[in-house]
């Protein structure tokens, strides 16, 4: 009789290694992404209620989505589908089947029958009502904008923009430990419940001695650029939400509608339940409002909030609109593949120690090297090379951004860096793996045979070795080449 | 293949899309004078079309001139602080921003613009240029690595001037240059200089007939951003009239007199060309000249 045996198994007949890279990596989502995967058509529904969240959606749509979306949005009947597919070239046809099925999957459209037995298309009435009153107006005006007598003090943007990095830096320094080790000074402590959100997220995880420390996704998310980090700590935080008792579909909306608040300018908090001031209290401590006391009814949203969803928009606003809040870059990288690092910030340092190797470490400098060796180790603990070039591209030295390249390229750093760097990644990805069923111990070889051909025949063997009578068959054709198995031994 | 399109289409998302509108406010406008509630309504459809815009990315941006017979302002945005302005009710602020400082603008010039005593034409071409010489401002601002694309979208129930004819290539031209897409939407007649304008720099032009459609044919037609547009099915240009005006009378001809120095157009015959000041000699029977004899070669 042969064995069986399920599990996974690498067509190249190498074993397992634990660098099958698992569900352990951090997984960045964005906006639809999230609503796609977590969100049940009815919790949709109740989104759409909420302007703001409306809106966001919109922006998340594909164009041509977003296209439809307009066309139909003053239509009070429903649209054949005949009709709208013709609103789209023949020659993009594949884009706009995806933009079609993605405004069926988010609920935003969906089938209707109309007189005559056509199919057709018809806006969600509430989605469609909230759109079109963020759009012309009417309705009831937005939480947080009541009117305020003007702030004695009024805060600017360069204000707002060092205290969200300071308190959001907190939230990283508290992740690599550096803040509890600088003697814990007012400013480097988290409260009890970001820890709880860092743990949830799996960046942080209890170790034995019951300290907390970082995990790897904790490291990968370190390597994120500011935005993207945000986003996915919000998205984390929305998870626990409902533990908390604070109702999912309020929280999304509030967090919109700080992002599509106007930067520099004051809101009011008064009129909220005392969840959204809760809310608002957590924001505040990761940076995304300020505020300048817990009981004042006034409060600024600042650039982390804006437009958390897109990370294209910071980047592309004009230098009218003031210069960007990044942190003033401090890597160099040379094309003999070292890293000069002007910082003496342990974070920075910790980061930068995942991927190179540290030469020399001066008061405020750090040199390192990108080795394949290290770069490798990185790699190993599922970070990507491109996370590696974009954190380096991210943090450039302003100087490096002025050196001009012979070769055209986006990209700030040595060419040669970042083709390398992609090349050990690639070094690593040489297996593919097939899910699959180990049959063995076949007792002649007569049986052996048999089964492997027919396994052949319906292309569903892996591999086989005939002298120890191993053969690996595919998972799903199992059931089929199980079946044969018993009918032959009959 | 598929990385590629990934790449183009992420570089589409990092870009600027700027819109803007030149609204043709003048009073002799032929719709206008039918019924001057016209005029509302086809500012509500340009304010609502220039949100939709707005909604479309977060980083889309809307400007909105007026153009009238005696000058060209802006509506939106004002040069230095916006308005203070708080929710009224559930429409977006940036949206709500953009609709009251467009109405109240535009309030307040025509409040103020000098009496017409008889119908006077729209100095449409001096407010494109005038969109222009913004788009070139931000330009000029807008961070490295960050691309921007930008249209003017002329709506516009006036009369064509021949007039205005140079102008009108200079600015025509001056678009293809920069790459800026100039659509023309046009409320009353067919307008054949705006039209090759369109032609020229790849704009849609529409004559829109009935009034009270007018938003959804703006969604339809001018809300797609130039390059998107081949991913739609719009309609299709129609013959462009590529007609050259005279210089002497300002009106369009088939054939003509064309200065061999400066290339200006001219319906009748003039001795001196009025732009370069070249003198011609007056055409006559053609001289016939004596065939040049070879000059023996010396050796």
């Amino acid at each position: 009789m042969a064995d069986t045996k399920s599990g996974r198994y690498a067509s190249s007949s190498a074993a397992i290694s634990p660098l099958v890279q698992g569900p352990e990596n951090l997984e960045c989502k964005n906006f639809q992404e999230y609503l796609r995967t977590r969100q049940t058509p009815e919790t949709l529904e109740k989104f759409y209620h909420y302007p703001p969240i409306c809106l966001a959606v919109f922006r998340e749509l594909p164009e041509i989505a977003r296209q439809f979306v307009i066309r139909i949005l003053f239509i009070d009947q429903p649209v054949p589908q005949a009709v709208v597919s013709s609103w789209g070239a023949q020659k993009f046809a594949k884009e706009q089947a995806e933009a079609t099925s993605c405004l069926s999957a988010l609920n935003v459209w969906r089938v209707t029958a109309i007189p005559g037995g056509l199919a057709a298309w018809e806006l969600s009435p509430t989605f469609k009502k909230s759109v079109r009153q963020a759009l012309m107006g009417g309705g009831k005006p937005w939480p947080m904008t009541n009117t305020l007598d003007k702030d004695s003090k009024p805060r600017d943007i360069p204000f707002l923009d060092s205290y969200a990095m300071s308190r959001w830096r907190c939230v990283l320094h508290y992740m690599v430990g550096t803040g509890g080790r600088n003697g814990g000074s007012d400013a480097e402590a988290i409260s009890p419940d970001a820890v709880r959100i860092l743990l949830h997220a799996n960046l942080m995880k209890r170790d034995e001695r019951g300290g907390i420390s970082i995990t790897r996704q904790g490291f990968q998310f370190l390597l994120l650029d500011t935005r993207a980090q945000v986003w996915h700590f919000m998205l984390q935080y929305l998870e626990t939400c409902e533990e908390r008792g604070i109702s999912l579909p309020e929280c999304l909306s509030m967090l919109f509608q700080l992002s599509f608040a106007t930067l520099g300018r004051d809101y009011s908090s008064e009129g909220m339940s005392n969840q959204m001031l809760t809310f608002l209290q957590h924001l505040r401590e990761f940076g995304l409002v300020y505020q300048r006391k817990r009981k004042e009814c006034r409060f600024y949203p600042t650039r982390l909030a804006l437009n958390v969803t897109n990370k294209d928009a910071a980047t592309a606003t004009t230098a009218a609109d003031e210069e960007r809040m990044q942190e003033r870059g401090y890597i160099v990288v040379e094309t003999n593949y070292r890293v000069y690092a002007y910082t003496d910030s342990q974070l920075q340092v910790a980061v930068l120690g995942l991927f190179t190797e540290l030469l020399y470490r001066f008061p405020n400098l750090v040199v390192g090297v990108l080795t394949r060796d290290a770069v490798r180790q990185a790699l190993r603990g599922g970070i990507t090379a491109e996370q590696i070039v974009s954190y380096l591209e991210q943090y450039a030295h302003p100087n490096m951004k002025l050196v001009e390249s012979a070769i055209q390229s986006k990209s700030c750093l040595p060419p040669t860096v970042v083709d390398q760097i992609k090349l050990w990644e690639m070094e690593r990805n040489r297996f593919t793996y097939t899910e699959g069923v180990v049959y063995n111990q076949f007792l002649s070889q007569n049986d052996f045979v048999t089964l492997r051909d027919y396994a052949q025949s319906i292309n569903m063997l892996v591999w086989q070795n005939e002298r120890t009578r191993t053969m690996v068959v595919q998972k799903n054709g199992h059931d089929d080449v199980k079946r044969y198995w018993k009918k032959y031994s009959k | 293949m598929d990385a590629a399109d990934a790449a183009t289409s992420t570089e589409t998302e990092a870009s600027i899309d700027l819109l803007v509108v030149v609204l043709d406010t003048n009073p002799s406008q032929h719709v206008v004078r039918q019924n001057p509630q016209n005029l509302t309504q086809i500012l509500e459809a340009v304010i609502a079309f220039g949100n939709a815009h707005l909604m479309q990315k977060a980083q889309n941006k809307l400007a909105v001139l007026s153009c009238s017979h005696h000058a060209t302002d802006f509506l939106y945005p004002l040069p230095g602080r916006q308005v203070e302005l708080r929710q009224v009710d559930g429409q977006y602020e940036v949206f709500s921003l953009v609709e009251k400082t467009v109405k109240q603008q535009l309030g307040s010039i025509l409040m103020n613009a000098p009496r017409l005593s008889s119908p006077c034409e729209s100095l449409l071409a001096g407010s494109m240029s005038m969109a222009l010489c913004y788009i070139s401002r931000l330009q000029r601002n807008i961070g490295a690595g960050v691309k921007m694309h930008s249209r003017i979208l002329v709506i516009t129930g006036s009369n064509e001037c021949a007039s205005q004819y140079m102008t009108y290539m200079n600015v025509f031209f001056t678009a293809q240059k920069l790459n800026i897409v100039i659509d023309t939407c046009a409320l009353d007649k067919t307008l054949s200089l705006l039209q090759q304008g369109c032609d020229i720099t790849n704009g849609q032009f529409l004559k829109v007939t009935q009034l009270d459609g007018l938003l959804q044919y703006l969604l339809w037609v001018f809300l797609p951003s130039p390059q998107m547009r081949h991913k739609m099915v719009l309609p299709p240009p129609p013959k462009v009239d590529y007609r050259a005006s005279c210089f002497c009378h300002r009106e369009l001809i088939d054939i003509g007199y064309v200065c061999s120095v400066c290339l200006s157009v001219f319906c009748k015959y003039s001795p001196i060309c009025t732009t370069c000041h070249t003198i011609f000699k007056m055409p006559g029977p053609l001289p016939i000249r004596p065939k040049k004899k070879k000059k023996p070669e010396k050796m």
